[in-house]
């Protein structure tokens, strides 16, 4: 007996060393994109230094990362529980068309000002929850639900405005998108505002936790009570409030209200999402991680710009983006199974 | 250990006729359990003796189908886990049930986040505060309330879910609590465990009282004030831990030897000397380490253990599920590392799950389907298959196996457990391996069926296939196998003949078992 | 009893399993009735022509896509492919026929150009899945904005296939009474297809995967190799789709598969299907394909605007899907 102790303390040790190793690698992936945007801004600065350090273009990657920030902040969460959300180009895209079509336009007598700006961003917030409900109580897959309300969300914006969009003519609002506060533009505050208020709700509150209990492991939070079907649904809620703010702040900056402002939002957003860290499987990452993140791909962006690489292959790159990060980051074991 | 006279403790929870029955078989059958305050119980038992399930009835993880229990002297019937923790029962599982992304004080007041909340967002500064009371409560008071559960390690984690437990419990306003603790130590080194025995004393000075259940049974009898043996969902006795010893707690522990006939004895024949498998120094990274032995042509192996054991993994490796991280196999004399089970298949080597509906058949596809899985290969006539051979094949083992189904058009979900088995058994003999590796091929099948499979194995060996058997019983592996390798925590502890004339008592096996 | 309950649960699978199938038909009769009735255009000889031509590329990405699905994956990125294939091949028998004198080796070579593509897309796809264990979902996702860039990095705009080159796409214009060759060539390949699926170790395997993938596992069948082919197949498929509609429309555009992706998708559910894998059959997709083909062109002959497509199909795809999943048996957790 005494051998067979000596050893099998010998299997509890090396289970714990197979533990110590999984949690170092938890730690690199912690600083890994921190150490991806040092070397970005590095890499850019060397080869564009003067350009990419001016004022003027670091004033432009403010203003870019904008929308991508807002719509990364709703996607976090949704990621964090596991999931995935679509239904982005549409979401947005559809926000923006309402909006425009309720507020002073050339097509149609609305006034409806900063009312108009809420009932669109509602909009999106319903279909948001629609996404949650239809996921939660037909089980099925996210990706599916929300990748069939993309083209249902795309083909609303067009009929809101039967294929010539509407030019918004409210003084107000025509004026936003040149208005600044100490030298930030307003629609960029908006977005910083969201990371606080997405911040404030990961740390501060219950649900915050529950997001991440979720994204852990389902039976956990229900076995403590926690009513998992709810946090669910409100985290598809609150994607859809950030993609619809996202979607009215594009049709201001814009002046107009058509289908394109949410064209080719998501990749930049599931890029930012994935690469600051916020791994698929759940449970992990933050708000945090993806402001990393957008601000990485909004550098890359930027400085693949100013060295004159031909627009097309942005989108190319945040794919490949997109590929490498989760490569790097999903757990292998052949009991899993993965689809 | 406290020496108070049980005359003066109280009682604090009783169970009394427990039973509890799943579609068909009697898990547990008029089972009695009675705790009183300031002690620890151990309970001990095989696998498959009930202990697992009384404690999901106990916290109300499941209901019992018949029986009564009481806590605090009043009825007690919990609907989920909260009824439970609000009675002042708390259970620590097996598997770990923490947030790891979240505190430590995040963990132990999951859930209970409203007490903390002023205007929306949560007094986290109060909650810590009160997670240092309890943690100071079972005097883990070095334990950071703010740090992330991701970075302590597991014995600090395990005190962590007992901590949680402790405070839910007492949150129910109640001064003594139970605490159920399943297998607390599987994962803690030895000096761990003395720590969680500490921890476990101050608890019951407290009042509390702890059911301890574990395989390893010095540490059962290191801990317990008393100790309850289960057998066959059974009670088989319980006595305070004083008058215990080992050899008196195996007696109790095994079940009786069944009839020759029943495992079919008689056809038990002698292996061939050619080794089919050789396995030398196979290991697992933290599973299992030093595992050598080899498996004769036409032999029965079985290897026993309890959960935890490394058996099932050994088997995983063998047939080429995981793969090892040390150590040589060799099969038929040529040495192999297979990454996947189709390459194993290629050698000869398959195994019949023990999961029967996760990882045995595919229920959405008819039973002819499912008997081809594993030799779709060997069906070719031509480029494509023909469904002549695939049909004939499913006719004759439809037949031979009497496996009860309205046709092989049949969807196998409307099989029964045993049918189901006997497809998966047709399926790895029509698959033309000679190395089989039984994984409790009885699981959850009639006693009928059962002993057309012991038939059905004893007949395997006859043509020649070599097999390795976990039993679902320790008396069905001893009764089956010309040898037997015991396992314990993921080393092999021993290894015993078998043969028909001297098969060794189930007693002396299960000593080496825990 | 055990029994009982089983024989009820598979007699509700048994309606279940052919449920789509009867809506389809259903749907089909009343969508070309409605059709009909509101515009008697519909029916005739030019409407159906067309009809069945448009029919010919959906078909052949449907075959590819029914596999993936099978296997209870997804591939999101069958539209960009085809995207893909569509300009390369435009461009390579303008490319060609310009260097060589013989346009119709010019015009092979592109096409084998473009099939290389397909198949060389499905083989990253199935190898990201298979072995790096990627969600489908996710690595389609990210190959799908790889190639709609490497689409418009080909060529920003549509170019048009050379008119010394028309010849080389004449056979997409034999017609055979109302049927043109495309459909009888996709037909073809989706029986070759269905061949496949009920009649190879291939086709066993991805069906036992699908329904039961660790099952599969444990008794032997290889995994990996089955989903790449899968994966292989269905680019080989995307590939073609593209080809098909270079041909018909004489010219290429970066953007020109874009479409498809939901309605390949589409084609499948409506076709039982289902998501998870499994269960369905490539003989459904064709009754899928032709429900989706009636419903685009009914509507495109109506007059129903191009934006109520998306939310047409969007909404058509959601109810199949709820229709073909089996919320009863799987108790595993859906994210």
């Amino acid at each position: 007996m005494a051998a067979s102790t000596n050893s099998q303390a010998t299997i509890t040790d090396e289970f714990a060393t197979k533990i110590k190793a999984e949690n170092t690698r938890a730690r690199i992936t912690r600083i890994a994109p921190m150490l991806v945007l040092f070397a970005l801004v590095l890499f850019f600065s060397i080869l564009r230094g003067s350009v990419f350090l001016s004022i003027g273009n670091l004033s432009a990657i403010l203003n870019q990362l904008a929308i991508p920030l807002l719509i990364a902040m709703g996607l976090t969460f949704v990621i964090m529980i596991g999931c995935i959300d679509l239904s982005i180009d549409g979401s947005v895209g559809m926000a923006g068309s309402l909006m425009s079509l309720l507020v002073l336009n050339t097509k149609n007598g609305n006034n409806l000002g900063l009312l108009g700006l809420v009932l669109a961003v509602l909009a999106s917030v319903l279909i948001g929850a629609i996404i949650g409900v239809i996921y939660v109580k037909l089980k099925i897959p996210s990706f599916m639900v929300s990748f069939s309300f993309m083209y249902i969300c795309m083909g609303l914006a067009m009929l809101s405005y039967g294929g010539i969009p509407a030019t918004i003519t409210d003084t107000f609002l025509v004026s936003v998108p040149k208005m600044n506060f100490i030298g930030i533009p307003i629609i960029t505050w908006v977005a910083i505002a969201m990371f606080c208020v997405a911040y404030f709700i990961q740390e501060y509150t219950a649900f915050g936790r529950y997001i991440y209990a979720v994204g852990t492991d389902e039976n956990i939070p229900r076995m403590a009570g926690v009513d998992v079907n709810r946090v669910k649904i409100l985290v598809f809620a609150f994607a859809g409030l950030c993609f619809g703010i996202a979607g009215v702040l594009g049709g201001i900056r814009l002046g107009q209200g058509q289908m394109q402002i949410g064209t080719g939002t998501m990749f930049p957003a599931q890029a930012a999402v994935v690469v600051g860290g916020t791994a698929l499987s759940g449970g992990k990452g933050g708000i945090l991680n993806t402001l990393i993140g957008v601000l990485i791909i909004t550098v890359l962006d930027d400085g693949l710009l100013l060295m004159s690489v031909n627009p097309y292959i942005k989108t190319g790159i945040q794919g490949l983006i997109i590929l490498v990060a989760v490569a790097l980051t999903v757990t292998r074991s052949n009991k899993i199974i993965m689809k | 250990m406290l020496e108070e006279s049980k005359m003066e403790k109280k009682l604090l929870f009783r169970a009394s006729n427990i039973t509890k029955v799943f579609a068909g078989t009697r898990a547990l059958k008029g089972v009695d359990l009675d705790i009183y305050e300031g002690e620890v119980v151990g309970l001990i038992g095989e696998n498959g003796a009930g202990k697992s399930t009384l404690l999901k009835i106990i916290i109300g993880v499941q209901p019992q189908t018949q029986g009564e229990m009481t806590m605090f002297g009043k009825p007690y019937e919990p609907k989920t886990p909260r009824d439970a923790n609000g009675a002042g029962i708390g259970m620590v599982f097996q598997e770990q049930s923490l947030i790891v992304n979240l505190t430590v004080g995040q963990n132990i007041f999951f859930g209970q986040e409203k007490k903390f909340r002023k205007y929306g967002f949560v007094n986290w500064k109060k909650m810590y505060k009160d997670t240092e009371t309890a943690l100071e409560n079972v005097s883990c008071s070095h334990i950071p309330a703010r740090k992330k559960v991701l970075d302590l390690n597991f014995a600090t984690r395990q005190m962590v879910e007992i901590a949680k437990v402790v405070n839910l419990t007492r949150s129910s306003g109640h001064d003594h609590c139970l605490i159920l603790l399943d297998e607390p130590t599987s994962v803690l080194n030895e000096t761990e465990v003395q720590q969680l025995f500490t921890e476990i004393r101050k608890l019951t000075a407290q009042g509390h009282s702890v059911v301890f259940v574990s395989h390893r049974l010095d540490e059962i009898l290191a801990i317990s004030d008393r100790v309850y043996v289960y057998k066959d969902g059974e009670n088989a006795g319980n006595m305070p831990t004083a008058d215990a010893d080992e050899a008196k707690l195996y007696e109790m522990m095994v079940g009786h030897s069944t009839t020759t006939e029943y495992y079919k004895l008689d056809q038990q024949r002698k292996p061939d000397p050619e080794a089919v498998l050789d396995i030398k120094n196979l290991g697992l990274h933290g599973v299992f380490k030093n595992v050598s032995f080899k498996l004769n042509k036409g032999e029965i192996l079985g290897i026993v253990g309890v959960v935890g054991s490394g058996k099932e993994d050994i088997c995983s490796v063998i047939c080429g599920d995981e793969h090892p991280t040390f150590g040589e196999m060799y099969v038929k004399g040529e040495k192999r590392t297979y990454f996947s089970p189709a390459q194993a298949l290629s050698d000869g080597v398959l195994m019949i799950p023990k999961e029967r509906m996760e990882e045995g058949i595919v229920s959405g596809l008819s039973v002819n389907e499912n008997i081809a899985m594993s030799n779709v290969r060997l069906l070719r006539s031509g480029p494509f298959l023909s469904s002549k051979k695939m049909v004939g094949q499913s006719d004759e083992w439809i037949k031979r196996l009497r496996i009860k189904t309205a046709g092989k058009d049949e969807l196998l979900a409307r099989l029964s457990g045993g049918n189901q088995q006997k497809v998966v058994f047709a399926r790895a003999l029509c698959s033309q391996s000679d190395i089989l590796i039984l994984n409790h091929p009885t699981r959850g099948v009639d006693v009928g069926a059962k002993e057309e499979i012991y038939g059905l194995i004893r007949d395997m060996v006859k043509q020649g296939k070599s097999v390795i058997l976990l039993g679902d019983t320790l008396d069905e592996c001893i009764g089956m196998s010309n040898r037997i390798i015991v396992m314990c925590d993921g080393l092999v502890t021993g290894e015993f003949d078998a043969p028909v004339e001297d098969k060794p008592t189930q007693v002396s096996v299960v000593s080496l078992m825990m | 009893m055990m029994n009982s309950l089983n024989l009820s649960i598979a007699r509700k699978a048994s309606i279940k399993k052919n449920l789509m199938h009867y809506i389809s038909f259903l749907a089909i009769f009343i969508l070309v009735l409605v059709f009909t009735a509101m515009d008697k255009s519909f029916v005739n000889q030019a409407n159906l022509k067309n009809l069945l031509s448009d029919t010919a590329p959906l078909m052949v990405m449907a075959a590819g896509m029914t596999f993936v699905i099978l296997l209870g994956s997804i591939d999101l990125s069958t539209g960009a492919v085809c995207s893909v294939a569509n300009v390369l091949v435009v461009k390579y028998i303008a490319e060609f026929s310009d260097k060589m004198e013989n346009v119709y080796i010019a015009a092979a070579l592109a096409y084998l150009i473009a099939v290389a593509f397909g198949l060389f897309a499905g083989l990253i796809i199935g190898v990201l899945q298979a072995k790096l264990k990627l969600p489908s979902f996710i690595a389609s996702l990210g190959l799908m904005s790889v190639w709609k860039s490497v689409a418009l990095l080909i060529t920003e705009a549509p170019v048009s296939i050379p008119k010394k080159s028309w010849g080389t796409i004449g056979w997409s214009r034999i017609n055979f009474g109302l049927i043109g060759l495309p459909l009888v060539l996709a037909l073809s390949l989706i029986i070759f297809y269905y061949i496949l699926q009920t009649k190879t170790v291939f086709g066993k395997s991805v069906m036992a995967i699908g329904g039961n993938e660790r099952a599969a596992r444990m008794a032997g069948m290889n995994i990996n190799k089955t989903k790449i082919l899968a994966f292989v197949l269905n680019g080989f498929c995307a590939a073609l789709g593209g080809i098909f509609l270079a041909a018909k429309l004489k010219s290429s555009a970066p953007t020109v598969g874009d479409s498809f992706t939901l309605l390949v998708i589409a084609s499948v559910a409506l076709g039982g299907t289902a998501l998870l894998g499994g269960k369905g059959s490539l003989l459904g997709t064709i009754l899928g394909v032709f429900t989706v083909s009636i419903i685009r062109n009914g509507m495109n002959i109506v007059g129903v605007d191009v934006f109520w497509q998306n939310i047409v199909f969007g909404l058509v795809v959601l109810c199949a899907i709820a229709i073909t999943s089996d919320r009863s048996g799987r108790s595993l957790v859906v994210k």
